[in-house]
């Protein structure tokens, strides 16, 4: 009761400060008015409902998204390195968005945005066959190497494409770094209804996870398919990496930091870690993104470099925790 | 390792390195948004007059001269590492040393200290190398070249972090240069960074060539090392840092370019088809500086009119390799 509360509490918190913090200063009476007496004139009001919102609803996306896929990652796998935006899931989405646009001549749009998801799954696949995950449990090193070279490959292509069609700095820094800057020209809906479908498999087949992480053979006897049970994961990965890059870009170390939390809130449930990473996701999201904007204001800091920040020292952290025997 | 053939071959493979790196040079001084002939570049050379000349003294000679001075120095920075760890992803790109030493060349000009760009880099690096060799360290005992992969794989996520949240308080214009930098950058290089590279290089290069012998004894083991009396520990430290020196002149002049250090290990000693420490760093700094002149002519010229970050074709010659050595251990069931 009291981690609810708790919760709860810091995801107002976050939710309330990306409202209120910027280079506009708005009060909780503007907040208030800007939603119950809008003043079309009164440009505070503007900037919070056209800016702000968005801003906050993005975040929660992304933020939730990347949490969950993390946490699903993490327990399928076993392995506390995994994180969508480090094992290339995210670059992946970036990648295949990035390269719509280059063919078909288009702007990115929200028609783009759904190439996002194939791209994750491509990217998924492909780093869990290259780490190794086929032949029992990959290590975590394996899996990690696996993710650099799959990131760096796909971000350097997605820079060469970018930089050769002359796109503006911003286009460059939303899809290799990621960003809530631009939230406000990004398909919310459509990702947010993606965000639910994902979060929706990943609780259905929950305690198939849970059952799978008892060994495989356990798991038949207990009548669960790892196949099926796989396959699910990925679809539920994809559809929450997917709507998280499409809203935010590639994102690294909220799927991170959030899950180990997540299993010590939600005492090793998966089903209770999945709500706690998505809420934790979000509010990670939205508190680092107000940070960027406060560090430096009237200029920003983008949201992907202070998760890096706060995450790079996490993954030291939990490197220096694996046992010597899980590296190998 | 004796007889007719296979010093024939030996003599083989160092031709074939050195006619690489050769054509490389050649082809990066001919080609461009105008395309010079050898001929013309032999009368530049001789008359000091004509197209060739120019590109020689001014357009691309210098550019090209410095991608062969950072590929060398980074290819034997990596082999360093590589024998030392016995790991073919030990190296400083990858272990996070080149982000720590572009790190604090971005922090000292965001700050405006009027220190040299190497001096910068190798305080960066060494800090970094110090930070991983101390986080990886483990109570229980020795500690796994796997861990001080991964912990240098963190730090450079941290470095990396830091160097972008550092340019974002840059003004506009330098930010911009910076940002370009950072990815890895050979663009417009002068006389100035030639005669830095090839100089400090020349400097460590001696300095490695006098710590080989204690090399190629740590690779027989650290208790035979020590039986055949070489000061284990001090040797590995001293090659440590020349190492981190190494990387940390490359980055001086380029910036930190990903996967050179890491890939030109293996590709050198493969093509040369040579096994002792001495040869192997050799022929890393040369296949170091052919992977890094090939990656700048072609991220100069595949898209007319734009010019790519180095750094940026290296990521894509060396992430597949990364790859494919991923692969191939986990086939073979190593790693």
């Amino acid at each position: 009761m009291k981690a609810v509360v708790g919760l709860a509490l810091l995801l107002f918190i976050a939710m309330a400060l990306t409202l209120v913090v910027g280079v506009r200063d708005a009060g909780i009476s503007d907040l208030w008015n800007a939603f119950f007496a809008f003043d079309a004139n009164d440009p505070t009001h503007a900037v919070i409902r056209s800016v702000r919102v968005p801003r906050l609803v993005a975040g929660l996306i992304a933020g939730a998204g990347l949490g969950m896929a993390g946490t699903v990652m993490q327990a399928v796998t076993r392995n506390p390195l995994a994180d969508p935006g480090l094992l290339g899931v995210n670059a992946g989405a970036a990648f295949a968005v990035v390269v719509g646009a280059l063919l078909t001549g288009y702007a990115d749009s929200g028609m783009m945005a759904a190439l996002a998801f194939p791209g994750a799954a491509i990217a998924s696949v492909a780093v869990f066959l290259v780490g190794g995950a086929r032949s029992g449990a990959g290590s975590p090193v394996r899996l990690t190497l696996a993710g650099v070279a799959i990131n760096a490959l796909l971000l350097s292509l997605v820079s060469a494409i970018i930089l050769s069609r002359n796109e503006t700095l911003e286009i460059f820094r939303f899809w290799v770094t990621g960003s809530l800057a631009q939230a406000n020209t990004r398909p919310l809906e459509a990702m947010f209804v993606a965000l639910v479908l994902g979060a929706a498999i990943a609780v259905i087949i929950a305690p198939r996870i849970e059952a799978l992480a008892l060994g495989s053979s356990l798991a038949r006897g207990l009548g669960t398919k790892p196949g099926a049970v796989q396959l699910c994961a990925l679809l539920a990965i994809m559809l929450m990496t997917g709507a998280a890059v499409a809203v935010a870009g590639p994102i690294a170390f909220v799927g991170l930091v959030v899950p180990p939390l997540a299993r010590r809130i939600g005492r090793h449930v998966l089903r209770h870690e999945l709500a706690v990473s998505a809420v934790l996701g979000g509010s990670m999201m939205l508190l680092a993104d107000t940070a960027g904007r406060l560090v430096v204001a009237p200029a920003e800091i983008r949201v992907g470099i202070m998760t890096a920040l706060v995450g790079a020292p996490v993954f030291i952290f939990v490197v220096r925790r694996l046992r010597p025997g899980a590296l190998t | 390792m004796s007889g007719e053939g296979s010093a024939r071959k030996i003599v083989g493979g160092w031709l074939l390195l050195g006619g690489l790196l050769a054509a490389a040079i050649l082809l990066s001084l001919m080609v461009g948004q105008i395309m010079i002939t050898p001929a013309e570049l032999l009368r530049g050379l001789m008359t000091g007059a004509g197209p060739g000349s120019l590109t020689l003294r001014v357009l691309r000679g210098p550019s090209t001269l410095t991608a062969v001075g950072a590929g060398a120095v980074l290819g034997a920075s990596g082999a360093i590492f590589q024998i030392l760890l016995r790991n073919p992803l030990a190296a400083p790109d990858v272990m996070g040393f080149m982000s720590g030493a572009g790190c604090a060349v971005v922090a000292g000009v965001a700050f405006g200290l009027f220190i040299p760009l190497p001096i910068l880099a190798a305080i960066g690096g060494l800090v970094a190398a110090l930070l991983v060799a101390g986080l990886a360290f483990h109570r229980s005992g020795r500690q796994s070249p796997l861990t001080l992969i991964l912990v240098g794989i963190g730090i450079g996520f941290f470095a990396s972090a830091v160097s972008s949240f550092l340019v974002l308080r840059m003004p506009p214009q330098e930010a911009a240069d910076a940002q370009r930098w950072l990815a890895g950058s050979l663009t417009a290089r002068n006389w100035g960074h030639v005669l830095q590279v090839f100089g400090l290089g020349a400097l460590l290069f001696v300095v490695l060539a006098l710590q080989v012998r204690a090399m190629a004894l740590l690779e027989l083991g650290d208790e035979l090392a020590a039986g055949l009396g070489a000061h284990v520990e001090r040797a590995r430290y001293g090659l440590i840092c020349t190492g981190v020196l190494l990387a940390a002149v490359g980055v001086a002049v380029a910036g930190p370019v990903p996967f050179v250090a890491m890939m030109a290990g293996p590709l050198g000693m493969r093509i040369a088809g040579v096994r002792h420490p001495a040869s192997r760093l050799t022929a890393a700094a040369i296949a170091g500086a052919t992977i890094t002149v090939l990656a700048e002519v072609i991220s100069r010229s595949a898209i007319p009119g734009l010019q790519l970050p180095v750094g940026v074709m290296t990521g894509i010659m060396g992430a597949p390799y990364l790859l494919w050595l991923l692969w191939k251990e986990v086939e073979a069931g190593e790693l």
